[in-house]
């Protein structure tokens, strides 16, 4: 834990960025070939920053974040997460939240919280106190002893979000954690998710296919190309915080989705 | 007047068919030869419980064995064949086939191999149960949810660990339901062997007292073998609840099994 801990010092002074991507390019071996997934990628995003990365299908928004997190190496560049490469996943650093819940049906929600804890061997008061604070962050206390098909769509993401953050891992990757849920679970999620960042600070990298979602969400947005994706545009959302619902109808938040779509559509 | 629930009703024709097994040779409706009456069959079982008590106990030995050889070989080649995706290619397809054939035609060489004894009897019900346990491992491990190994490995899960904590409970379903047909079909292929060639067993009790047109004696062995797989049945129910509490917990008391939303504790920050 004591990364944790330097980091919060580092983050208070903002001396190092959370995620630092350099001339990072990624081709993997398709069925005809070598195939460019990601070109000359660079991207620094600022600690306890809300970054959500949008662009077309297959624009390899999905194999940035799975090198951001460790699951897969890139072809060349570099990735820095928290200052140090993330050669291999490392929760108590980056943390993930994937589209579909991927919760396991055999476990309670608590247990499912508690699984990287035990990956760990950590002791068992230590994981049930951790992963029941972070239900209770998540707006699930009480509901530890259900297990997923009992829950909602809604609810699963919420213990899909306690499961990334029980480490308090400094970056919340999220991958399109939305996607399979209805527009107004979607929303209220959206709404929660932002709650639970004002909470505990994290930096949160975001992917999503909605660009109503990207702008309502992000400090920045990334828009990316198709492939091999190259990064387009960097756009600041200075919308104030809180977000509220009203915004949505405002002028600079139509705007700033224009400026976005116009950016993705006429990309070659 | 409230309609009967389908539990009573199932029990009100199970107990008709018993009237019914009694009355048909009593009224002379079917020659008792084809159907001896049921107090009849049961009177020969309670006269003769220490032949059929000896045979039983036969049987069930070598389906214990059987079944160990069945599932113990069909859980290992399953995870083997599903597991690894070169083996899988090469060797799935042979398994299907095989699946397909009627392996009694086997049996025979079996004997010549193994004797008339136990042995060609475990082995040839343990190669029968073998199939459905093998192929189902296979695709338990196989249609394992690549989002749970992904989730795994970004928690930072070992290979042991994604084998233990997300590999054996994702298939455990599939493998529990290969496991429930390859038992039957090992009972099955004990007392047909039995009945094919042997000096012992139930089944074996099934062919001689037929050859001597003792009806009550065949229908009284035919009753311990359906006592046998009922057993078995309850048994495999048994252990389908204890595992998979996870697929069913919730279900039974609550008739909902997802919360409505609105009953979440509302977030004071939103």
């Amino acid at each position: 834990m004591q990364h944790v801990a330097d980091m919060t010092i580092f983050r208070g002074q903002a001396l190092r960025p959370a995620v630092e991507v350099r001339g990072l390019s990624h081709v993997y071996a398709g069925r005809d070939g070598a195939v460019p997934a990601l070109a000359d990628i660079d991207l620094t995003v600022p600690a306890g920053k809300f970054v959500v990365i949008v662009g077309p299908s297959g624009c390899g928004k999905t194999s940035l974040l799975m090198m951001l997190a460790g699951l897969r190496a890139p072809t060349s560049g570099s990735i820095l997460c928290d200052g140090r490469p993330i050669p291999s996943p490392d929760p108590s650093r980056v943390g993930v939240v994937f589209q579909e819940a991927s919760l396991y049906p055999w476990l309670t929600a608590i247990d499912n919280v508690e699984f990287p804890l035990a990956l760990k061997h950590a002791p068992r008061d230590e994981r049930r106190s951790r992963a029941e604070a972070m239900l209770k962050l998540v707006g699930l206390e009480g509901f530890g002893g259900r297990y997923p098909h009992e829950l909602s769509g809604g609810m699963k993401q919420r213990v899909s979000i306690a499961r990334g953050l029980v480490q308090d891992p400094p970056v919340l990757l999220m991958d399109e954690p939305f996607a399979a849920l209805d527009e107004q679970t979607r929303m209220t999620m959206g709404q929660e998710l932002l709650r639970i960042w004002s909470q505990t600070s994290k930096t949160v990298v975001f992917i999503t296919h909605s660009l109503t979602e990207a702008v309502y969400l992000a400090d920045e947005v990334v828009v990316m190309s198709a492939r091999p994706g190259r990064i387009l545009d960097r756009v600041t959302v200075d919308l104030p915080r809180p977000r509220t619902y009203q915004m949505m109808a405002t002028d600079v938040f139509g705007q700033l989705r224009e400026r976005i779509w116009q950016q993705i559509r006429s990309a070659p | 007047m409230t309609r009967p629930s389908p539990r009573t009703v199932r029990r009100l024709i199970g107990l008709g068919l018993l009237v019914l097994w009694e009355a048909v040779p009593r009224l002379g409706i079917l020659p008792a030869l084809f159907i001896p009456p049921l107090t009849k069959t049961l009177e020969v079982l309670w006269l003769d419980h220490a032949i059929y008590w000896a045979a039983l106990l036969v049987t069930l030995s070598e389906v214990a064995v059987a079944m160990l050889i069945a599932c113990g070989a069909g859980i290992l080649f399953g995870a083997v064949v599903g597991g690894v995706a070169g083996i899988r290619r090469l060797m799935l397809p042979v398994f299907s086939s095989l699946y397909a054939v009627p392996i009694v035609i086997l049996y025979p060489v079996f004997t010549a191999w193994f004797g008339i004894g136990s042995e060609s009897k475990i082995v040839f019900a343990g190669v029968y149960g073998f199939f459905p346990v093998m192929l189902s491992t296979a695709a338990g491990i196989r249609t394992i949810d690549e989002q749970y190994l992904l989730a795994a490995r970004s928690m930072g899960a070992s290979l042991p660990q994604l084998l233990a904590r997300v590999i054996i409970p994702a298939s455990i379903p599939t493998v529990l339901a290969g496991l429930r047909l390859g038992g039957a079909l090992t009972i099955i292929g004990v007392v047909v062997s039995e009945m094919l060639t042997s000096a012992d067993g139930i089944g074996y009790l099934v062919t001689k007292n037929r050859t001597t047109l003792d009806s009550p004696r065949v229908f009284a062995a035919i009753i311990v073998i359906l006592a046998l797989s009922v057993v078995f049945d309850i048994f495999v129910r048994a252990v389908e609840r204890r595992t998979l509490v996870w697929q069913t917990a919730g279900r039974r008391e609550r008739p909902s099994q997802a919360v409505p939303a609105a009953s979440l504790p509302t977030p004071a920050a939103a």
